[in-house]
């Protein structure tokens, strides 16, 4: 199982493979990769979690794109033995990788098995947990091996994990998923005090550069230009779906069908690295909270600009039938210019 | 011909030429209004990169033996006079420009001219050369103007209490083929293609690289630029982006108090973790609040920072853009870009 409630077996043995790490160590040559920390000063585990999600590590998830051609991307299965592997093809994981849920307040544990021949972490952003659980290599370690995070989410909203090591790489190529922590009251209330919801929307806005694609996960590392600082994206896609042509237009939970009268939480996260801007196709939303916390007056609006890991939760409450064309354009870090565009969907009947 | 400055800093001699750069400023309300005089030179030089490569630049700098890139903060109340003398070294005609205050002075070859500065609004504003377009500013002549209330007041933007401490995070882009046809007195490439991207002129350097631990080229490590705090000292940080591309500027740790973007104060300040911060003179304002990280367990306290220290451990979190190409350098070396590091410290 990935997901466990109240396990009572969890009094980790993380594997601790040197001495060195905390930030102040490692950093020298490990295999093909250079700035990566062993592990070290791991935390004592709390012996009895509400929550366990177990991840390892799958650098093998085709995914097909609308023109046919097939992009490899990396990301975490949902299961700590199955998926890593020595060598990370084992197989098993998703575009994005499984969602994590979690209620406030649950003592949560992630733990991450990662193979042999390499280094990640999960970070999981916007929570905001002891450093040895945020997984930053150069502060804490890089997880070769079996690692568990510890937090315990104070505030409900809409945040996502993903890989901390070589970020620039491993995130564009989908080390990420969503993660959401639901309030006291469960799923349906945004946060505790705030809005509740009927139906919900899950909007994942990427764009892929697939030149960067066949390179290793410790890509530059060490030096040398690999064109990391270049992002030229070539596909556009929403919560793991190309989204430039329909294939998103009819595809639950990216796409949502609500009656009037009911209330629809789309649940945006900019997962891309270039500026992103979301239009409602002449819908009215009502921002509630951002990153994970609630705004201090509800903000209503037609569209959206967004930067990279922002998060934004979005009420609608329709009125009128009929479809609603949701587009994020993707624009140019520099110039400015439409790099490409999403389309989904809102129908009201 | 006259003599032609052109000084070069490597990793060894970039000290002197960071020297009163951007970072962790300091500032006294004080009753009555002053007038402050302050001199500058205008010089030119290479700044070597994380990757060995040699890069041009040009800097308004803290004299003329230096190359401060970017150039030091200017501090004022509103309501001083700041009187500024700047000394143009070089054989091109510069200027200095603070678009929100009025100001645009030019400073033609191998000359001097000066220029008074008064502001009524408290804030943060960028002066940068705009001879050429945006060519000169792109090539380092670019810098921080910070404006704090006037009298007595302790208050910062928005009526917040006067923080604990006071930061200026400058974050630049570079593309070096475009500040090497600058310096050949070419037009630039047509397209911009930044390699290298700091925050006040520095990058990370990451332990076990060369460079760690020395504050003149380790923005981990360089005190005007990494946090540093105990449990509730609130920490104003203003970021100023003088290249030309967007940024999401990111905490770890805390969500920062968002109080202003481009010299508009918010009517709501937002708790975010990220954090737009716009191009081309781009600024944005926030407050680190140093509070215990919300979502630890067991919880942070100032016991388990002490903890943490008696063990010789360091309770360190990033601050990184997400636009995660700029953590990069060279077209590889992730991590070392525009980055720096918070520290949470027990009292």
């Amino acid at each position: 199982m990935g997901r466990r409630r109240k396990s009572s077996t969890t009094n980790t043995t993380d594997t601790t493979t040197s001495s060195m790490g905390d930030g102040g160590g490692g950093g020298g040559m490990m295999g093909n990769a250079c700035y990566v920390y062993p592990m070290n000063n791991t935390p004592a585990l709390d012996n009895n979690p509400d929550v366990v999600f177990q991840r390892s590590v799958d650098m093998n998830i085709p995914v097909t794109m609308d023109d046919g051609n097939v992009v490899n991307m990396w990301g975490f299965a949902d299961g700590g033995g199955g998926g890593g592997g020595m060598d990370g093809m084992g197989g098993g994981a998703t575009f994005p990788s499984a969602a994590m849920r979690v209620t406030e307040g649950d003592v949560v544990h992630t733990q991450l098995n990662v193979g042999m021949m390499m280094w990640h972490t999960i970070h999981h952003h916007g929570i905001e947990p002891e450093y040895r659980s945020d997984g930053v290599g150069h502060l804490s370690f890089d997880v070769n091996g079996n690692y568990t995070y510890q937090w315990r989410p104070a505030h409900a909203g809409t945040y996502f994990y993903h890989c901390h090591t070589n970020t620039v790489l491993h995130a564009e190529m989908g080390m990420y998923g969503a993660l959401i922590v639901d309030p006291p009251e469960g799923a349906g209330t945004l946060f505790s005090g705030g809005p509740t919801y009927d139906v919900e929307a899950f909007w994942v806005v990427d764009e892929i550069d697939s030149s960067w694609h066949n390179l290793d996960w410790a890509a530059g590392t060490c030096g040398g230009d690999v064109g990391l600082n270049e992002l030229n994206p070539d596909y556009f896609v929403i919560t793991g779906v190309d989204g430039s042509g329909n294939s998103a237009m009819n595809t639950p939970p990216i796409s949502a069908t609500v009656q009037r009268g009911q209330k629809l939480l789309a649940r945006y996260i900019c997962a891309g690295y270039h500026p992103q801007r979301m239009r409602f196709g002449g819908l009215t939303g009502t921002i509630y909270a951002s990153d994970g916390r609630p705004l201090p007056n509800p903000k209503q609006v037609t569209e959206i600009n967004a930067v990279s890991a922002e998060r934004y939760d979005i009420i609608f409450e329709p009125t009128q039938r009929g479809t609603y064309l949701i587009e994020t354009d993707i624009i140019d870090w520099i110039t400015g210019d439409v790099l490409g565009t999403t389309r989904t969907s809102i129908t009201v009947v | 011909m006259k003599r032609r400055t052109f000084l070069k800093f490597g990793s060894a001699s970039a000290a002197a030429a960071l020297t009163g750069t951007a970072g962790l400023i300091m500032w006294q309300p004080r009753a009555h209004a002053a007038t402050i005089n302050k001199e500058i030179w205008i010089t030119e030089g290479t700044i070597a990169q994380p990757d060995g490569v040699n890069v041009y630049f040009r800097g308004f700098s803290g004299s003329s033996n230096n190359l401060d890139v970017p150039g030091q903060v200017l501090m004022m109340a509103a309501g001083d006079t700041y009187n500024l003398t700047i000394h143009n070294t070089l054989n091109t005609s510069h200027n200095l420009v603070i678009n929100e205050l009025g100001v645009n002075r030019s400073v033609p070859a191998r000359s001097t001219r000066s220029v008074s500065i008064s502001a009524s609004n408290p804030g943060t504003y960028v002066y940068y050369d705009s001879t050429g377009g945006m060519n000169n500013r792109l090539v380092g002549l670019h810098g921080a103007m910070v404006v704090f209330p006037n009298g007595a007041n302790t208050t910062v933007e928005n009526g917040r209490d006067m923080p604990k401490h006071d930061f200026v995070w400058v974050f630049h882009d570079i593309d070096p083929a475009w500040n090497d046809a600058i310096r050949r007195g070419n037009n630039p490439p047509n397209r911009y293609v930044p390699r290298y991207f700091t925050i006040n002129g520095l990058s990370g350097r990451p332990p076990g690289s060369p460079g760690n631990g020395d504050p003149t080229v380790d923005a981990m490590h360089d005190k005007r630029t990494a946090l540093h705090g105990h449990l509730g000292d609130r920490t104003m940080v203003r970021c100023i982006n003088t290249g030309r591309a967007k940024h999401a500027v990111h905490c770890h740790a805390n969500h920062m108090e968002w109080i202003s973007t481009n010299g508009q104060q918010r009517d709501d300040v937002w708790l975010k973790d990220i954090i737009p911060l716009d191009a081309n003179n781009g600024t944005m304002e926030f407050i680190f609040p140093f509070e215990p990280v919300p979502d630890a367990w067991p919880p942070m306290t100032n016991s388990t920072l002490a903890q943490a220290t008696a063990e010789g451990r360091k309770t360190a979190y990033p601050m990184h853009l997400h636009d995660e190409m700029t953590q990069t350098a060279g077209g590889g070396l992730y991590m070392f870009g525009a980055m720096t590091d918070i520290f949470f410290e027990a009292n």
